[in-house]
Formats: structure tokens, C-alpha cells, sequence
């Protein structure tokens, strides 16, 4: 009798019955301890497939991580290779610039800066058989024709020749054409330095009654006023003594290994 | 009701594969997917529907699928039953009254 009441209502009616008899369940559900057991039972059968499944999806995300990865560890490379390229760069240039530093230092201990005006320059090309050097300051640094040019030991090298805009040439005091006064260091014997080509070097015009030795120095004197007083020249390697000539010669030993110079000093103001 | 009992192993695995396999993905997870989380109990539910519009498998279907989304939630059971079937209503409503 009731059943056939239910099945006369309308059907509004009753999917409302349905949905407040489903709610008044889960109510009760959740209010006691059967939605536990229920969740219990479930996890219990599914445990072994949601292993399984945990898994895969672990494994599979990672290898999509990695193909993920593999595109930005090669965009990271590229980066790293142009960063090391400029460090690289960066490197090269302060290790030129603590090389100009340990000079410029070495020029200091000696007080270099003190006497003269100095300006830093670096050789470009070396000509041997020209007895001249290039050097990388020109007339727009200041540079003009005839200036010193020292070592940071204070040996004297040469005077510069021809003046570019960016570049100059150095003669250097071996040139054939290169003749300059100079005395024996810590006497006052004087003499002439002469340039004899291919880096030789001879003191001339020595009187024959003063007594030159081997290993005795030589620097420049302000005579003539090629060159500021007290460079050093070179030291006397051999004494050319001869009996029919009226002056003694030495062969010297320039102070400078041209073959170790990279960094020259010139002298704008002595 | 054969097709309701075929849902219900059918809504089963899918939840398993929802909450095992697919939670290492990005967009099933909160917020990968355009801001939303990708359900697929949904998706089947929504796509049930579209496909079977004239019988009453669709809100089963929301049923089902809700139920076992319940059981492997934290939430209580019927949350996501009562959210999947009412979508499922207002989905019927609007293929209903719009679309045919």
C-alpha cells in the first residue's frame, strides 16, 4: 500500500526524496566509523595496483623531466661556454695589466718616477739587423722625435726615431748612426759610445793614460744632451788597448737582453 | 544497469590513475592546468554525457565517479559526489534546453 504511494508521486518528487535519503546516509556515514572501514577496504585492495601505478608514473615523469632537462643543461652549456670565453677574455687582459703593474712597481722601487717623466710602452716589433725597435706610442701620446728610451732597470736602450700617430720607431744605441758621451761609473774617465750594428757596442776615444777594466760600467753624462746623466750603458766586456793609437777602445756589453724586452719606458721630460 | 556496472570497475581504475599515476604530472596536479587541476573522473563524466545524453547513465556515471574520488580523497565520503552529480544535472539541463 505505502510502495504504491511512493510509485505514484511525481518524479520531481522523487529524485528530491532520492537526493535528501543520499544525503541523511552520508550523514551517517561520516558520522560513524563505517566511512573508515569503507576507505580501508578500498586502499586494501588497491594497495598493490597503486604501487604499480605510483611507479610508472614516477618512472615516466622523470624520463620527461630528464628530456626536459637535457634542453636546458645544453641551453646552460651554451651559456657557460660564452661566460668562460669571456672570463677567459677578461683573464688574458688582467694578466697583461698585472704584468704592466709588476713594471711600473719596479720602476717605482727604483725612483724612476721621481727624476723623470716616464710613459709606458710596449714593444711591437724588434729589428735586429736595423738595430730599431717598434714601439706601440705615437705622436698622440706625446711622443716626439729624439726622447730617451730606458728599461725599468735604467738602462738605456735607445732614442726614438721616426714618430707615427699611434707608433714610433726606437734606434737603439747600437745603431751604426747611434754615438753618444759616456763615463766609467764612479771615475771621471770619459769616453764615446758607438753603435756598430747587429746589438755591438764600443767605447771609444778613451785616453790611453786612463785605466779601463773589464767589468767596469758604463753610463750615459749629460754632454752633448742626447741623454740624461747617470743611464746605464753596459758594463766594459773586452779592452782593445793598442800602442799606435792615441785613444783606448772597449767592447761593451749593453745592459738591456733584447731578447727579454717587452716593456720600454720613454723619457718625455729629463 | 549493464552499462552502470561496466562504470563501475571503469571508474575505479580511472581514479586509480588519477591518484597514482597522473599525480606525478604537472597538470593534474592544483594549478597546472590553466590555473585548475585536471580531473579525469570529470572529463569522463562530462564526456559520458555529451555522448549519451538521453539516458540517465550520465548522473550514475557522476555518481560513480564521485565516489570513488571520495574514497581516495581525504574528503568525506559524498563531497564529491554531490559536486559531480549536481554538474552532471546542470550539464543535462543546458544539452537539454541548448543543444538539441
Amino acid at each position: 500500500m505505502r510502495y504504491n504511494k511512493i510509485m505514484k508521486l511525481s518524479p520531481r518528487v522523487k529524485i528530491g526524496l532520492i537526493i535528501v535519503l543520499l544525503i541523511a546516509f552520508f550523514i551517517v556515514l561520516n558520522l560513524t566509523s563505517f566511512s573508515k572501514e569503507v576507505k580501508n577496504f578500498f586502499y586494501l585492495i588497491s594497495s598493490p595496483i597503486q604501487k604499480t601505478l605510483w611507479r610508472a608514473g614516477d618512472n615516466l615523469s622523470d624520463f620527461f623531466e630528464v628530456i626536459s632537462e637535457i634542453e636546458k643543461l645544453k641551453k646552460g652549456n651554451e651559456e657557460l661556454l660564452l661566460k668562460n670565453q669571456a672570463l677567459l677574455a677578461e683573464n688574458t687582459r688582467l694578466k697583461e695589466l698585472k704584468k704592466e703593474n709588476e713594471v711600473l712597481r719596479e720602476a717605482l722601487e727604483i725612483g724612476l718616477e721621481k727624476e723623470f717623466k716616464l710613459l709606458l710602452s710596449e714593444i711591437r716589433g724588434k729589428d735586429i739587423s736595423q738595430d730599431t725597435l717598434l714601439i706601440n706610442k705615437g705622436s698622440k701620446d706625446g711622443i716626439s722625435k729624439g726622447f730617451p728610451v730606458i728599461t725599468q732597470q735604467k738602462a738605456l736602450i735607445g732614442k726614438i726615431g721616426e714618430v707615427y700617430e699611434n707608433f714610433s720607431k726606437v734606434i737603439l744605441i747600437s745603431n751604426k748612426e747611434s754615438s753618444f758621451d759616456v763615463k766609467i761609473s764612479d771615475s771621471d774617465i770619459q769616453g764615446v759610445i758607438k753603435g756598430k750594428g747587429n746589438l755591438k757596442l764600443f767605447l771609444d776615444l778613451v785616453p790611453q793614460e786612463k785605466e779601463i777594466k773589464e767589468g767596469n760600467l758604463v753610463v750615459t753624462t749629460v754632454l752633448g744632451g742626447i741623454f740624461p746623466k747617470g743611464l746605464l750603458v753596459g758594463e766594459i766586456e773586452e779592452v782593445l788597448k793598442s800602442d799606435i793609437q792615441p785613444w783606448q777602445e772597449a767592447k761593451i756589453k749593453p745592459a738591456f737582453d733584447i731578447k727579454e724586452l717587452e716593456t720600454l719606458f720613454i723619457l718625455i721630460n729629463f | 544497469m549493464k552499462k552502470i556496472l561496466i562504470l563501475i570497475p571503469f571508474f575505479y581504475i580511472l581514479t586509480l590513475f588519477q591518484t597514482s599515476f597522473f599525480t606525478h604530472f604537472n597538470i593534474f596536479l592544483e594549478g597546472g592546468f590553466l590555473g585548475w587541476a585536471l580531473n579525469l573522473i570529470l572529463i569522463a563524466v562530462i564526456l559520458i554525457m555529451v555522448f549519451d545524453p538521453h539516458t540517465k547513465i550520465g548522473v550514475g556515471a557522476a555518481f560513480i565517479g564521485g565516489f570513488f574520488l571520495d574514497i581516495f580523497s581525504e574528503n568525506f565520503i559524498g563531497f564529491h559526489i554531490l559536486i559531480l552529480v549536481i554538474f552532471a544535472f546542470f550539464i543535462k539541463f543546458i544539452l537539454r534546453k541548448y543543444v538539441r
